[in-house]
């Protein structure tokens, strides 16, 4: 027997650090054991079941390795997913919402749309597959009800508008947000930092408060995260 | 007396002003049928627990609605005894849509909020699943069909007003050079009929602009034209009659041609434009076919006739074929036009690959490096390259 060590997160409750042949590693707790979402590793502590987190896959996991202070995604809440893809990501905020947390996962693209309900929906009831256009928020509106954060991962050049229409009419009043921008553009004469500053000035116009911004290197060179309030 | 009607995934709700429950109507506790229901209402189809629930609200005076949607409260609008309007102020809406659990709960239609939340969730995966496979099942089919429709109608079209406006020359030539629109025209001769009836107000009500009401009845009070009766009129009355049907026909098809591409080809339509986006695929026989096709095949697809004669007569290929219509194209100076067409092409497949393959948007992507490209060679060639042999021409005799 390998021997594991399991810690919760210092900050983040239901994210956890999980500890194997003295590598640490991020996890969550499985909500549906026995199953693995995208080939990641499964480990067993005490009768829990483990799913590593890959901050290489994940760029959530890749803010929280370096060093994300706020996760606005909590257990029992409710979180507007959008830009779901097939469900990596949404897969391990699942298990920190927890089954009396609520994820609206919104993707438009099909095929990513099919992975997501076969792989993610199936089996775990808190994440609800919406295939819309996160461009017209009113599309969904019978769906989705008032949210306590915005997840938005959509890579597209009008992110930071986007995000905003749907933080008007889903997110609660003091509702939190984290976006995932792009840090290097098609335009490859500017940079990074002159994107950050343009991103971030969208969202202020929009009533935002940005409270930090992570890049994601080593993990991921073309994005950054930034969590963000009214 | 006025009740605003809300639309869940659990049923429908008729409120009124201070937001409690007037009147329900579940669905069914099967999460596909509530599925259904929901699809058929998006649709703006009057479902039968919507009806029936109107039927209440007529029994009790509620003649006034508002609901969330512009095609449903028109369809409700056209039912005797309702004035229906669409509704975007949602406050009430939304309060009543947050305390949904609790409601229900109270109502006995669930057990516990627990049981409300997997039934919702039920339902909404059962809609994202009908979605998946009702939009994959060989749309773009449909989108050819609609593409050739809207061509074939566009002829047609064509044809018909240009008789109607010979026809109806006869009885008033001077209108042919005072309404352009063809539509305008054909709905002009069929609602007015013999030129005495080009009064000022009549005009108007058409919705003739002010600047040539005035000229238009000038024009028909001295008119060259032969006077005709009622009945000379009356055919070419109903020929322009059909007409104005197909040109609202044309119209719906090109509505919903544009919905279809937006959802089969999103990453084409980005950087085509629906319609010739289905008039690509329609080349090529299918969205697959489309993507299989190598870039440089892409770039001069709808320009077979020109190819073969290129092939047998060596005149110079063609560099382009029907992605030509393109705006950056045809606009372009004739020397930048093959730079700028292998661009376009390159991306365009790339476009039709994800498309086809059900991959993410990246169209506003391709669209801005396809921008950026031009730019640079416009900045890198802006003249005319020096006269270079013709050698297509030269070659052309030895076949
Ligand atoms: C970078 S991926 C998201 C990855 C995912 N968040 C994860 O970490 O597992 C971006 C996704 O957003 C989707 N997307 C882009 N534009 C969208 C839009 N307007 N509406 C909905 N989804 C969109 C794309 O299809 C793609 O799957």
């Amino acid at each position: 027997m390998v021997e594991v060590e399991v810690h919760e997160h210092d900050i983040f409750p239901n994210v956890f650090l999980v500890k194997t042949r003295g590598q640490e590693k991020l996890a969550t707790r499985n909500m549906v054991p026995g199953t693995s979402v995208y080939g990641e590793e499964l480990v067993q502590h005490n009768d829990i079941e483990y799913r590593i987190w890959d901050p290489y896959r994940s760029k959530l996991a890749a803010a929280i390795k370096k060093g994300l202070h706020e996760l606005p995604i909590k257990q029992g809440e409710r979180i507007l997913y959008l830009g779901a893809a097939s469900g990596t990501t949404v897969s391990h905020v699942s298990d920190i919402a927890g089954n009396t947390g609520e994820v609206y996962a919104v993707e438009f693209s099909q095929r990513s749309m099919r992975d997501l309900i076969e792989k993610v929906c199936r089996n775990r009831s808190n994440v609800r597959p919406i295939l819309a256009d996160a461009r017209v928020p009113a599309e969904y509106r019978l769906l989705v009800r008032i949210v306590d954060s915005v997840y938005s991962d959509v890579a597209q050049p009008n992110q930071a508008n986007l995000f905003s229409d749907n933080a008007d009419v889903y997110l609660k009043e003091k509702g939190r947000a984290i976006i995932v921008i792009k840090s290097r553009s098609i335009d490859v004469t500017q940079r990074p930092t002159d994107i950050f500053k343009k991103e971030i000035k969208i969202l202020e116009n929009c009533g935002f408060h940005v409270s930090e911004v992570i890049r994601l290197e080593p993990f991921d060179k073309d994005h950054a995260m930034i969590t963000l309030g009214r | 007396m006025k009740s605003t009607l809300v639309i869940t995934t659990v049923g429908i709700f008729a409120l009124n002003s201070k937001g409690s429950i007037i009147e329900r109507k579940f669905f069914s506790k099967d999460p596909k049928k509530a599925a259904d229901r929901y699809r058929q209402l998006r649709k703006g189809e009057i479902v039968p627990e919507l009806s029936q629930l109107l039927k209440e609200l007529q029994k009790n005076n509620y003649d006034e609605l508002l609901i969330e949607d512009r095609i449903l409260a028109s369809k409700i609008s056209k039912i005797k005894d309702f004035n229906c309007k669409e509704f975007n102020e949602s406050s009430v809406i939304q309060k009543f849509r947050e305390k949904l659990d609790v409601t229900t709960v109270k109502l006995g239609r669930f057990s516990d909020r627990q049981d409300f939340q997997d039934f919702t969730s039920k339902v909404t995966l059962a809609i994202a699943e009908e979605a998946i496979t009702s939009e994959t099942q060989k749309k773009d089919l449909h989108a050819i069909q609609a593409i050739r429709t809207l061509d074939d109608l566009d002829k047609t079209l064509n044809l018909f007003s240009g008789r109607v406006r010979e026809w109806y020359g006869l009885h008033f030539p001077e209108l042919e050079k005072l309404v352009d629109k063809h539509e305008t025209y054909a709905r002009l001769v069929s609602d007015l009929g013999d030129r005495e009836n080009y009064k000022i107000d009549k005009l108007e009500s058409e919705g003739i602009p002010e600047q040539k009401v005035k000229l238009i009845s000038e024009k028909a009070e001295n008119s060259i034209g032969y006077s005709a009766n009622s009945s000379d009129l009356e055919t070419l009355q109903s020929l322009s009659k059909n007409t104005i049907q197909l040109f609202k026909l044309r119209n719906a098809t090109e509505e919903f041609l544009e919905e279809l591409m937006k959802k089969i080809a999103p990453n084409l339509t980005a950087i085509l434009g629906p319609l010739m986006s289905a008039r690509i695929i329609s080349i090529a026989g299918s969205l697959e076919r489309l993507a299989m096709m190598p870039s440089s095949t892409l770039q001069v697809l709808g320009a077979e006739k020109a190819l073969f004669r290129s092939l047998k007569t060596g005149s110079r290929p063609p560099k382009h074929g029907i992605i030509f219509q393109h705006q950056a194209l045809h606009t372009a100076p004739k020397w930048q036009r093959g730079k700028i067409a292998r661009v376009l092409a390159s991306k365009l497949s790339i476009a039709a690959r994800i498309d086809s393959f059900g991959g993410e948007f990246i169209g506003d992507q391709l669209v801005e490096y396809i921008e950026k490209r031009i730019l640079e060679i416009q900045k890198k060639y802006p003249s005319a390259p020096k006269v270079k042999k013709r050698y297509g021409r030269s070659r052309g005799s030895r076949t």
